[in-house]
């Protein structure tokens, strides 16, 4: 079931900075549906999340995190800071243990003095902190694989953001289910990168 | 107990009568079965898993100048992506082309077994075997084995006397003529694109054309096609491969990305 709609989310940490990436294919089994899907959606400027998995749980549980970022919001007047949103999501996942919702989350942001973190969870809220890089979706393995090979530490924007999109485009090409393009969001302290990549169309 | 392999026997003997010096000679391959209860459904959960694994897209046509082939080139296997560089297109002989859809293996080796059965009837009968009978053929071995797991999904396309050919023949047996053929999980994309350009009279660039952009869509829609779209023509002097593009630098081609506004949104911080 988490093959069905196809996915590939990939973050990575670089010098007081992270980088996240996803495919842009929305599937049903072999065929293509749509090939501009979001699946990286903004908590606020410092913190994004990426949703692997079922397409339509994705959605849901996106629009069940926002809503719940907006009451703390409104409560503690501050936003949520990355470790605490994390365990929002492992609480929120875990508390559906029974009947889960099939998304892989990928959870990537800026904490206090602009540290980076990223963490990823299986679908029923493990958490899986990582120092280097996290991925998910239908091609991770292939993804393990890449990024493995192509990361280094403490990288700049613009190097991490090479990295990342060689990273997801190669692994992608192994993969029937994801790709036809890339969505690549790179953050730092002071601004957010937005790109589209030209991926292989097939 | 060995299988009836009369299917795989050359015709009548080449020597004369047998009187034991002969004995030695080559017999017929022959496959060994093994002793199950269900000797006839034995191997239904292998065709279960084989089955979604038509994961291609394979299309023919006939049109005024003779036969246009075409053909992705990626192999899947579930959601892994095992080779975007397979032959997909097999040259039975240099005026037939037969192409593959389905199991690689059974496909490779079965064109290659009907290849030398054209052979061996043009050596019997001095002349070539027409696409009527070299299809007949294959459906026939395809026939014996049905049930057993094979999965094969081909079109043999060819020039005879009387013509350009087209036969689909497939692994439960079946054997049909016709214009217009697509094999594959990526058929029905093709189809789209095939049936909607096709015209009986067209020169062999623009059905080339059409052959290309039809691969190219399936391609582009079906998560198990991709890689190569290779483009075969079939003519009065035999086939003759036309291209082969990759279908990424073709997407660019037919849709090249319009450059869009950067917007930057400044923040209050």
């Amino acid at each position: 079931i988490f093959e069905y709609n196809g996915s590939a989310i990939v973050a990575m940490v670089g010098k007081n900075c992270f980088a996240i990436a996803s495919d842009r294919r929305l599937g049903v089994q072999l065929q293509t549906i749509a090939t501009d899907f979001q699946r990286i959606y903004k908590i606020h400027d410092k913190l994004f999340i990426g949703l692997a998995g079922l397409a339509t749980d994705a959605q849901t549980l996106y629009q069940k995190l926002v809503f719940r970022h907006k009451l703390y919001q409104l409560r503690e007047e501050r936003d949520m800071k990355p470790q605490t949103f994390a365990s929002l999501v492992s609480a929120l996942l875990y508390e559906k243990r029974f009947g889960p919702f099939f998304c892989q989350p990928v959870i990537a942001g800026l904490g206090d003095e602009d540290k980076p973190f990223i963490c990823t969870m299986d679908s029923i809220g493990a958490k899986e902190l990582a120092k280097d890089f996290v991925v998910a979706g239908t091609a991770s393995e292939s993804l393990y694989g890449a990024c493995e090979a192509m990361f280094k530490p403490d990288m700049e924007a613009e190097e991490l953001f090479e990295t990342i999109s060689q990273a997801l485009l190669s692994s992608v090409d192994r993969d029937c289910l994801s790709g036809w393009g890339g969505h690549v969001y790179v953050v730092t302290a002071t601004e957010v990168t937005e790109r589209i990549l030209k991926g292989r169309m097939d | 107990m060995k299988f009836d392999t009369s299917g795989l026997e050359s015709h009548g003997q080449l020597v004369g009568a047998s009187d034991g010096l002969f004995s030695g000679f080559p017999t017929a391959p022959s496959f060994e079965i093994p002793n199950t209860t269900d000797f006839d459904c034995f191997q239904k959960e292998a065709i279960q898993m084989v089955k979604p694994a038509k994961g291609t897209t394979t299309l023919a046509f006939i049109f005024k100048e003779g036969v246009m082939v075409a053909a992705d080139s990626r192999a899947s296997m579930g959601g892994y992506i095992s080779s975007q560089s397979v032959k997909k297109i097999i040259e039975i002989n240099p005026y037939m082309l037969g192409t593959m859809a389905g199991g690689a293996a059974d496909c490779q080796f079965w064109h290659r077994n009907l290849g030398i059965k054209c052979r061996l009837h043009e050596l019997a009968n001095k002349r070539r075997i027409s696409v009527t009978g070299a299809s007949k053929l294959l459906a026939n071995i395809l026939y014996n084995y049905r049930g057993m797991g094979l999965s094969v999904g081909t079109m043999i396309a060819g020039w005879d006397e009387t013509g350009p050919g087209l036969y689909y023949v497939d692994s439960e047996g079946g054997r049909l003529k016709g214009m217009r053929f697509s094999v594959g999980s990526g058929s029905p994309y093709a189809y789209g694109v095939l049936d909607n350009g096709y015209r009986y009279d067209m020169s062999v660039d623009e059905a080339a054309e059409l052959a290309r952009r039809a691969i190219y869509h399936a391609t582009f829609r079906d998560g198990a096609s991709g890689g190569v779209a290779s483009v075969y023509y079939v003519g009065p002097d035999g086939w003759k491969k036309l291209s082969g593009d990759d279908v990424a630098e073709l997407h660019y081609n037919y849709y090249p990305v319009q450059p869009s506004v950067v917007e930057q949104v400044m923040v209050e911080t």
